[in-house]
């Protein structure tokens, strides 16, 4: 792992040697070894930590080393241009009581709206309209069963697994495969988010008549056998919809393409596409995520050398990592830490859709050092993935012989289209994304009150009505104490 | 001295397992000193702020706290009472059987478990218990509604002491199949001649035979009690089954690795560690009074 394509090119071009401690799997292991490894006080120069709560525990445990100079010295022009496209959210991120601490991971903002994913073959088959509320979309589950387009295991709607969320939350704000965010979203409620009340105080949004009313919902889907019956136990979301036992499941823009590449393969007739879900009225909100989730952390102890040589690393893997071999994993690449302009999903869905009909050229992306540094590459590819006609883009309209290229592609074109061509009319941010100090104590247990209540619920184990119960506990057992806390975030 | 000189490459032998105590069993021990502070990384454990027993103050006000020691406890427990019984049966059953190779044949399969991790055993068990695992097909049959096993907490806990001994019967009869072999066979040919038949021949003579290593296997394994298998739950559990699944492991993980509060992780470790051991003090004095076992 210290000798791959990435550490020589680093050799090679800035004479820099990387040494790596270790490495562990991603997942749990990974999320172990970070937490035991701050936990020893004695950090590597450069880790990368993919929790929040990770990167405020090593600062404030005075751990980390103050970049703020050495970035604004160091930084490429790329580099700034992508953290502009945040409008300052970036920074804020990846700083500690005003001090730059780590260097922010950006990732598009589409991550963390999530949407219907649905197959339109199935529709087709049955003659059925695009589900846009959530009456709409129970008709259309219970027409899939009925149908068994699925198999004799047909599941309605997918949900999340033991591994994934019934919903995002402030601290786990993206990327929520199979969670139920859009049905909320379409009710109104933003459960896990905290709440701007508009008069100084705010609301933990799980703890809403909304998200009573949302539950009450599920716990009825799920009651009528709508929802996937293994719900919450599953080892893997993606299992039924890979299988092709389910035509509906909820997800951000990569989670068809990348996110359920095995559906494809077992069905190439599978024609997943992506839609917002509409309230009653006709409206769509969404929650938005935080601008990232990983940061690579600096030791304190690093030379300042070495601290410069890791900012070189990290402006270099941006501006180059388009011309690396994909076939390498990436996840060899020491310290990789992905930094991708907010809107680029958008951008480069509106540019190719340019390049295939004709009306631009893929030679007029070669800019080096360019904000959108994908953009290039994935115009050459385009033609030769995506046939006409382009008007309405089908599984068909896919060449799949190159699979990696299909599902960025997919991902993009089909995925990003919701979010890149419908107004969402209201966008939900929460208050914070990250712990308070009361949280660093309380807030394991309150977490367990929630997720304990809301899947028993749902799964019909406890009435509806055990929800008032958790409302009271959870303010009893700290939560009016955090309350207060987020609420004295919003003066400042 | 002369003798030490004597036995020198004894203790040299000796060294290479003393020194892996030292750094891995002695030297960790400092890190108790975490439950009795605020402990901050960067401070390191010296300079960290001292809070003397808040932590454990703290940790009995939580509601937690009672319900991973209650189903610590009922979990090992059960485990222990079962994978004693379970496997002393087994055993006495295949001494019965006659073929040679039936019998081999049979030890080998039952072993197999045993050697997979709960890592790969928990997929196996979430297929058999899963809504359309084998269980509820097999039930459906029947005219029974499907169930949703590894969400019911009424269940959980059966199913972890039930996995659990379905993994390890076959392993721990190993010692009881010893334990038979040593039976000095004139007694078996004494107690037929006096017209015992095969089944007075187990109770009479096989059983009394076996009695000290069951005593001693079960006084031993009081020791274990607050041990209910982090692997297996950790792979099992979800938060529907937290009310009887969570034991004081996967809480202190949780606590301690997911949520960074590793002082209040510690002082949950440091209470389990205190039990254990006057568990094991206590299990050593039986193990000499009724089994004549010392280690030392």
């Amino acid at each position: 792992m210290s000798n791959n394509q990435y550490t020589r090119y680093l050799k090679d071009k800035y004479n820099i040697n990387v040494i790596v401690d270790w490495t562990a799997a991603t997942g749990n292991d990974f999320k172990q070894k970070v937490s035991l490894t701050i936990a020893s006080g004695k950090l590597p120069d450069g880790m990368v930590v993919d929790d929040r709560s990770f990167m405020t525990k090593a600062a404030s445990s005075g751990l980390l080393y103050d970049i703020t100079d050495l970035f604004q010295q160091y930084q490429s022009s790329q580099v700034k241009d992508i953290m502009a496209s945040t409008d300052g959210r970036a920074l804020e991120n990846a700083s500690y009581k005003g001090k730059m601490v780590s260097i922010p991971n950006i990732t598009v903002d589409t991550d963390g709206v999530h949407v219907l994913w649905i197959r339109k073959d199935w529709l087709d088959k049955l003659q059925l309209p695009v589900p846009k509320t959530v009456a709409d979309i129970e008709k259309t589950a219970k027409a899939f069963m009925d149908s068994k387009l699925g198999g004799n295991k047909t599941i309605g709607i997918a949900g999340p697994s033991k591994n994934t969320y019934p919903y995002s939350t402030f601290l786990v704000s993206s990327n929520n495969m199979g969670g139920f965010d859009p049905i909320f979203g379409a009710m109104d409620a933003y459960p896990g988010y905290w709440l701007d009340n508009g008069d100084g105080s705010v609301t933990y949004g799980t703890t809403t008549d909304t998200t009573k009313k949302t539950l009450a919902l599920l716990a009825d889907w799920y009651k009528k056998g709508l929802i996937d019956p293994e719900v919450g136990t599953r080892d893997n979301v993606g299992d039924p919809i890979n299988a092709n036992q389910t035509g509906i499941f909820f997800g951000p823009w990569w989670n068809g393409g990348y996110g359920n590449g095995d559906s494809f393969k077992n069905d190439p007739t599978a024609n997943w596409q992506a839609y917002p879900v509409y309230t009653d009225d006709s409206k769509w909100n969404a929650h938005m995520k935080t601008t990232g989730s990983t940061y690579t952390v600096i030791s304190k102890n690093a030379k300042p050398d070495v601290v410069k040589a890791i900012l070189i690393m990290n402006n270099a893997l941006v501006r180059d990592e388009a011309t690396f071999d994909l076939s390498v994993s990436v996840g060899w690449y020491p310290l990789r830490n992905v930094l991708a302009a907010a809107n680029e999903t958008e951008y480069e869905y509106a540019e190719l859709l340019k390049v295939l009909k004709g009306e631009t050229k893929p030679e007029d992306y070669n800019k080096p050092n360019s904000l959108y540094k994908l953009m290039y590459a994935d115009a050459k590819k385009v033609q030769s993935v995506i046939k006409p006609p382009y008007e309405e883009l089908n599984v068909g309209n896919f060449n799949t012989s190159n699979f990696g290229d299909f599902q960025r592609l997919y991902s993009i074109l089909i995925g990003d289209r919701p979010f890149t061509t419908i107004p969402i009319d209201k966008k939900v941010f929460s208050v914070t994304y990250n712990q308070t100090p009361t949280m660093e104590t309380k807030w394991a247990n309150l977490k367990k009150m929630e997720d304990e209540t809301v899947l028993k619920i749902i799964l019909g184990q406890a009435p509806i009505d055990s929800f008032d119960k958790f409302v009271k506990d959870w303010k009893a057992q700290g939560g009016d104490e955090i309350t207060a806390e987020v609420a004295g975030l919003l003066k400042k | 001295m002369r003798k030490l000189g004597h036995q020198k490459h004894y203790y040299l032998m000796l060294l290479p397992g003393m020194v892996w105590l030292v750094m891995f069993s002695i030297v960790p021990m400092f890190g108790i000193l975490m439950a009795f502070q605020n402990y901050n990384p960067g401070a390191g454990l010296l300079q960290s702020q001292w809070v003397g027993l808040e932590n454990f103050k703290y940790m009995f006000q939580l509601n937690d706290s009672k319900t991973v020691i209650v189903n610590t406890f009922i979990i090992a427990v059960g485990k222990i009472v079962l994978n004693l019984l379970i496997p002393l049966i087994f055993a006495i059953l295949l001494n019965e059987i006659r073929s040679l190779r039936y019998k081999k044949l049979v030890q080998t399969v039952v072993y197999l478990p045993h050697f997979l991790s709960w890592v790969i055993l928990s997929t196996i068990v979430i297929g058999i218990f899963g809504y359309y695992g084998v269980v509820n097909t097999v039930a459906g049959m029947f005219g029974f509604d499907p169930k949703l096993f590894m969400a019911d907490s009424g269940i959980f806990r059966q199913l972890l002491i039930g996995t659990d001994v379905w993994k390890e019967f076959g392993y721990n009869s190993i010692i009881y199949l010893a334990a038979l072999t040593g039976i000095n066979l004139n007694l078996y040919e004494a107690a037929a001649i006096d017209g015992a038949n095969r089944w007075q021949l187990i109770r009479h003579v096989t059983l009394p035979a076996l009695t000290t290593t069951v005593v001693l296997l079960g006084v031993l394994s009081l020791g274990n009690v607050l041990n209910a298998g982090f692997d297996q739950v950790y792979n099992l559990y979800n938060p529907l089954v937290y009310s009887t699944g969570d034991i004081l492991d996967t809480w202190v993980y949780r606590l301690g690795l997911q949520n960074l509060q590793y002082s209040l992780a510690t002082a949950a470790g440091l209470f389990k560690s205190v039990i254990s051991f006057v568990l094991i003090f206590i299990s050593y004095r039986l193990a000499y009074r009724y089994a004549d076992y010392t280690v030392f």
